[in-house]
């Protein structure tokens, strides 16, 4: 940079060494190209970024918002015109040259594509072809010719092994051969031999050996190939048959006897009835599946022969193997020939057929009672050596599945009631380890506890004790206090008063260990049933028992518990008996009525009577919205408490609290003025007694109207306490005539009148306080502070007090003028404005018209009153009477009235 | 009965016809005014506009997507509004046959709606058991004032200068006294489904769905009168007061239009009146001024205007 520049950019205050200022905007060289070319093509991209693109690299699948026309225009039609129609050109000169027309010639690259991906498939799906192979094979072979070799791979197709074939040329193997080591002549005939005969190896083996001795010599010095293995044919299984079964097989041929005629030979047609001489051996009629030719033998995939070393070859000479045999003992074998598997026999006995009875006839009046039955069953198994009679007869004992899971059994002691053997781990109850002594002697007592029921009832049930393992009646335990908790609480069988009668026993007998409440069974209940009562009514001790602490107040207990419909286990069997039950319903459904309709309230009784009137009548205190009001043309029916009695009301509680704020927002409530406030904060003393007469006063504040009691309190007053008032407010009076001095520029304000205001005030201080304790325990407090003060200052000079009054009055300025701030905040502009100009207003009317009436009232006028007292009064407190005041010129009637106002509401109110 | 005695007989001679809703007619209005003008509302989805006295259909207004429940016209019949299942109301231009203001908030359908005297507030009431209060002058969309108090759904309301009286099918009438800051609620007993003071707010004409009519006195919640005959056990019939308030007309279940003396409460002549609908009666209303006319709509897709024999 050249030190002009600097120079210059120093004068428009650029700082010639920065950064920026020495930025330098020349390119050398060529940039690296930027790194996103290096970046992972691999990478992942999210589904709404990945883009499909065709091979020419244009942009397929558009979306309604990415593509749209343009896409179709550029991706298909080629145009802008879209597709442009063929001109047609006569084709009659050219029709010479004219190829024949393949289907290539009107594909397009993207079908072309498809058809060479399509024969890509064929190819390798393609057949392997095993001549080629030869061919191959042998050109291998004449590898030693390079000219055959290059011409025949010129003039044949190159071979098609499969890969498996190829690697076993590899190693050697030839089509045609066996795989496998290669072995000796003697073995390769052996294996010939079994291949054509399996069983009969003496007689197979017997006649080659003359044949092999023969050549033994030579041909032993070879090494052969093993035989070939010849290729399973699995035939396709085209019917809905069984395996093995053979369409038209007799009943007999199915038991493995041989019936009637199995000696057809060539085409092995199925034997079975139906079959003529004139029919042919039909394709259909082929047995697929039979074994009796040796064909079978080579096309089993895997045979078990133990009788042989397990090796099998099939050899490839077919008439090797039909010379085979037929004789093949059919002792370890199947009807067709395949051995039977190891570790089975062959079973003699025929097949059962399933045989289908007829349903018996249903006696007409036959009802499913499967209850009948397990009762029979079970006390047959269970309790042989009870009498099962009786226990036949006693259907309750025999319980539905459910309940089994309700009554308390454990698995065990099911278990044993169904005769089950019991297993070896099983836990062991007390009463295993009890002698039968013991047990006995236990059981005589629980028999003894229920033997009046039970022999109150012995005729209809004769034995109830001696049902079922549960049979003594146990009554679960509850904590006490639970119990007692759950008996003052919610009563669950409301709805079933004899249940409810006993679940309340149950829970005394639960919550008093002492108590002689006993628990018995009903009468028609059964032990096991009783069981499930009382755990029952344990469980709803739990349930029920009212909650406690902090989350009892939250919750509202239901007052009936709903059961469902009574669901009847079992099949279902209509009953006929249901009438009376029917009746009783009804019956309960209008005694239910019935209490519905005593419990209606006297209101809807009167409704329901036809007495409408005060009793159907109801009135309630409304708000309508002040809008509303509005656009009815209607008054608002409770404005000013419901509009401001946030503030109002907010003011009067805090008053008590703090006076000095809630002097100030009486001021704001009712709307004074700045000035006004100014003059309120310095008869906070005296106010203080007046705000606290209640709030309906302070509601009141600026409504002419409610002015009433106003000129009475003045007229009743008396002078005395206006001179107390002065004695202990001096200072206070000083305060507000400085501030009035402020706002009663306007008027005139003399120091000396101040002074001398004050003084007489100081003189009285007793009376005052009293007055004030009277009035309210809260006001002295409020009172003292400003009252000490001001004691202080009429001992100075007035001189000094002058001073010291008017610094004050800047002080207490500021003070108002933050009190205003807040005003305006909380008040609307509107409000504000009629404060402003009514309390003045009214005072002056007040006076002017009706003398009677003073500032009782409103906070408002009161303190314009309050500031007028206090420039006129001064001048003459002692002299001023009763009547005097209220002929007086406003500001000192105002003045007296004051002091005598305060007191006088706090009075009055209290 | 000798016509210097007793009410005026009521207007029994067909005048004209109004078929054009496709469905029943759930609402039918006289225009405020001279009353010349009647607007319906059905079941299909429209407001139609009708001449009374020629019968010819002027207007139809298309916006609902549901069915229209109520109607109200303003005072200077400049617009009117109507609710029905789309849960907000509508208010309509007369003249153009659009909707000035749609009025959502309401969380069911909007069974009633109705002006204010000048029309500057408009009351809906509807089955989310709420009234709600709407500023017509300003442009705000929040309701004024919702009224709560009703547990159950509103069917009607009725303005008057200083209170808003709703029915509730919970069996209370309310009386919003805007004066008094009071909320008088007299229970019936049976729902409510239409409330008609009379000129001069001291009875109210309270209709129930128990068959009951009753004039209730409004400073002290007393029936004064009951009328029963009809049968109206389910759907909303709205029972209103003949002319000069001597008569108490309503059309029922049946499809039979019932009048009552006020003050003795007994049947006119003829008793039992001619079934003149095939279905259920859903409103009455008789003229403000004529004496001798009189619109019934029903559900049989009709409104019929009635007139005594000239």
């Amino acid at each position: 940079m050249t030190s002009r520049l600097k120079r210059k950019l120093g004068d428009i205050g650029v700082d010639p060494s920065s950064a920026r200022a020495n930025e330098n905007f020349c390119l050398i060289g060529t940039p690296l190209p930027p790194l996103e070319k290096s970046r992972d093509t691999g990478e992942f991209v999210p589904l709404w970024k990945q883009e499909v693109r065709d091979e020419k690299g244009r942009r397929r699948l558009h979306g309604a918002f990415t593509g749209g026309f343009s896409a179709g225009y550029f991706n298909t039609v080629g145009s802008k015109e879209g597709w442009t129609p063929q001109t047609f050109v006569s084709s009659r000169a050219d029709r010479a040259k004219k190829k024949a027309a393949r289907p290539e010639d009107f594909m397009d690259d993207e079908d072309l594509q498809d058809i060479r991906d399509s024969r890509k498939i064929v190819d390798t799906t393609d057949e392997m072809d095993f001549t080629t192979e030869k061919q191959a094979e042998s050109q291998n072979d004449t590898d030693a010719d390079p000219l055959t070799a290059t011409l025949q791979s010129a003039m044949l197709p190159p071979s098609k092994d499969s890969i498996g074939a190829r690697i076993l040329k590899k190693m050697g193997w030839r089509v045609g051969q066996g795989i496998g080591p290669r072995i000796s002549l003697k073995q390769r005939r052996l294996q010939d031999l079994r291949a054509s005969s399996m069983t009969d190896s003496a007689l197979s083996t017997n006649a080659p050996d003359t044949a092999l001795e023969e050549d033994s010599d030579e041909a032993n010095k070879h090494t052969y190939a093993p035989r070939d293995t010849p290729v399973l044919v699995v035939e396709r299984k085209d019917n809905s048959h069984g395996l093995g079964y053979q369409p038209g097989m007799s009943l007999n041929d199915s038991l493995g006897t041989k019936g009637g005629g199995g000696t057809s030979t060539a085409p092995n047609i199925s034997s079975g009835f139906g079959l003529g001489a004139l029919n042919d051996a039909d394709e259909d009629d082929l047995d697929v599946y039979d074994g009796g030719s040796v064909n079978t033998r080579s096309r089993l995939a895997y045979d078990a022969t133990d009788d042989h070393d397990g090796e099998r070859f099939a050899l490839g000479s077919s008439n090797l193997r039909s010379a085979s045999g037929h004789n093949l003992p059919s002792s370890g074998k199947y009807r067709d020939g395949t051995a039977v598997l190891s570790g089975f026999v062959l079973s003699g006995k025929p097949i059962m057929e399933d045989r289908w009875y007829p349903l018996p006839d249903i006696t007409p009046g036959w009802k499913p009672d499967p209850k009948r039955v397990w009762s029979q069953i079970q006390s047959q198994e269970q309790i042989p050596d009870s009498n099962k009679e009786n226990f036949k007869g006693d259907p309750t004992t025999v319980l539905p599945h459910g309940k089994w899971k309700m009554s308390g059994f454990s698995a065990d002691e099911r278990g044993s009631i169904l005769g089950e053997t019991p297993l070896p781990s099983a836990p062991r109850s007390v009463f295993d380890y009890m002698s039968q002594k013991d047990r006995d002697r236990l059981k005589n007592i629980a028999a003894s506890l229920h033997s009046p029921s039970t022999a109150g009832i012995s005729d209809k049930q004769p034995s109830p004790t001696l049902g079922p393992i549960p049979a003594t009646p146990r009554i679960p335990r509850t904590d006490p206090r639970i119990a007692h908790a759950a008996l003052s609480g919610f009563k669950p069988f409301a709805t079933d008063p004899v249940k409810q009668a006993r679940y309340t026993a149950y829970l005394q007998s639960q919550a008093d260990s002492s108590s002689t409440v006993t628990l018995e069974p009903l009468p028609h209940q059964s032990i096991s049933e009783f069981n499930s009562e009382m755990e029952e009514y344990a469980q709803s001790a739990i349930v029920f028992k009212p909650m406690s602490g902090a989350m009892a107040g939250r919750f509202t207990t239901a007052a009936v518990v709903e059961h469902g419909p009574k669901v009847i286990e079992g099949l279902h069997t209509p009953e006929f008996n249901d009438g009376p039950s029917q009746d009783n319903a009804a019956s309960s459904d209008a005694e239910n009525k019935a209490k519905d309709e005593k419990e209606l309230s006297p209101k809807e009784n009167a409704a329901r009577m036809g007495m409408y009137g005060p009793l159907t009548r109801e009135s309630v205190p409304w708000q309508p919205a002040r809008l509303l009001c509005k656009r009815f043309g209607v008054k608002d029916p409770n404005p000013e408490p419901k509009t401001e009695d946030p503030t109002t009301q907010s003011s009067s509680t805090s008053y008590s609290q703090d006076p000095s704020s809630s002097a100030s927002d009486s001021a704001l409530a009712s709307g004074t003025s700045p000035a006004d406030y100014g003059i309120v904060s310095t008869t906070d003393g005296g106010s203080t007694g007046i705000s606290t007469g209640g709030p309906r006063d302070l509601a009141n504040v600026g409504l002419g109207d409610e002015d009433d009691t106003q000129g009475r309190d003045t007229l009743t007053y008396e002078r005395p306490s206006v001179d107390v008032f002065k004695a202990i407010f001096a200072s206070d009076d000083e305060d507000s005539s400085d501030e009035e001095g402020d706002e009663g520029a306007s008027g005139d304000k003399n120091p000396n009148t101040i002074n001398s205001s004050t003084a007489p005030v100081a003189a009285a201080p007793s009376s005052v306080p009293s007055a004030v304790i009277d009035n309210q325990p809260v006001d002295p407090s409020t009172f003292k502070p400003t009252f000490v003060r001001r004691e202080a200052r009429t001992t100075i000079t007035n001189a000094d007090s002058d001073k010291k009054e008017k610094k004050e009055k800047k002080e207490k300025k500021k003070e108002k003028r933050k009190a205003i701030v807040s005003f305006l905040d909380d008040e609307t502009g509107e409000s504000l404005n009629l404060v402003v100009e009514k309390p003045q207003k009214k005072r002056k009317k007040e006076k002017v018209k009706e003398p009677k009436r003073t500032v009782v009232q409103s906070k408002g006028s009161t303190t314009m009153d309050d500031d007028d007292e206090m420039w006129v009064e001064k001048p003459a407190p002692p002299s001023v009477s009763a009547p005097t005041d209220v002929k007086m010129p406003s500001t000192a009637a105002s003045i007296t009235s004051e002091a005598p106002r305060g007191r006088k509401r706090a009075v009055d109110y209290l | 009965m000798a016509p210097s005695r007793g009410p005026l007989p009521l207007a029994r001679t067909l005048h004209v016809t109004l078929d054009g809703h496709k469905g029943p007619v759930n609402v039918a209005r006289y225009a405020k005014g001279s009353a010349k003008y009647i607007l319906t509302g059905g079941q299909d989805r429209t407001v139609r506009l009708w001449n009374a006295s020629l019968g010819t259909s002027i207007k139809v207004f298309n916006a609902h997507g549901y069915e229209v429940l109520s109607i109200s016209v303003a005072h200077d019949n400049a617009k009117f509004a109507s609710s029905g299942g789309d849960r907000s109301i509508f208010v309509w231009d007369v003249t153009s046959g659009t909707t000035t203001r749609r009025l959502p908030g309401h969380m069911g359908k909007i069974h009633v709606v109705e002006f204010n005297e000048d029309a500057s507030v408009l009351a809906s009431g509807s089955f989310d058991s709420t009234v709600r209060l709407w500023d017509l002058r300003a442009q705000s969309r929040a309701p004024i004032q919702i009224l709560e108090e009703a547990k159950d759904a509103i069917q009607t309301i009725h303005i008057d200068s200083t209170t808003i009286t709703t029915g509730s099918v919970d069996g209370y009438v309310r009386a919003y006294d805007l004066r008094k800051g009071e909320l008088r609620s007299d229970y019936i007993g049976h729902p409510v489904t239409a409330v008609v003071p009379t000129q001069d707010s001291q009875t109210l004409l309270v209709t129930s769905l128990d068959s009951h009519i009753r004039l209730i006195d409004t400073t002290n919640g007393k029936m004064l009168n009951s009328f029963t005959g009809h049968t109206n056990s389910s759907y909303r019939c709205r029972a209103c007061f003949g002319h000069s308030e001597a008569t108490v007309v309503c059309g029922d279940e049946n499809g039979m239009v019932w009048a009552w003396d006020l003050l003795d409460a007994k049947l006119l002549q003829p008793n039992p009146p001619p079934k003149v609908h095939s279905k259920v009666i859903t409103w009455t209303e008789h003229h403000p001024s004529d004496a001798g006319e009189m619109i019934t709509s029903s559900a049989d897709g009709t409104c019929k205007v009635w007139r005594h024999p000239t």
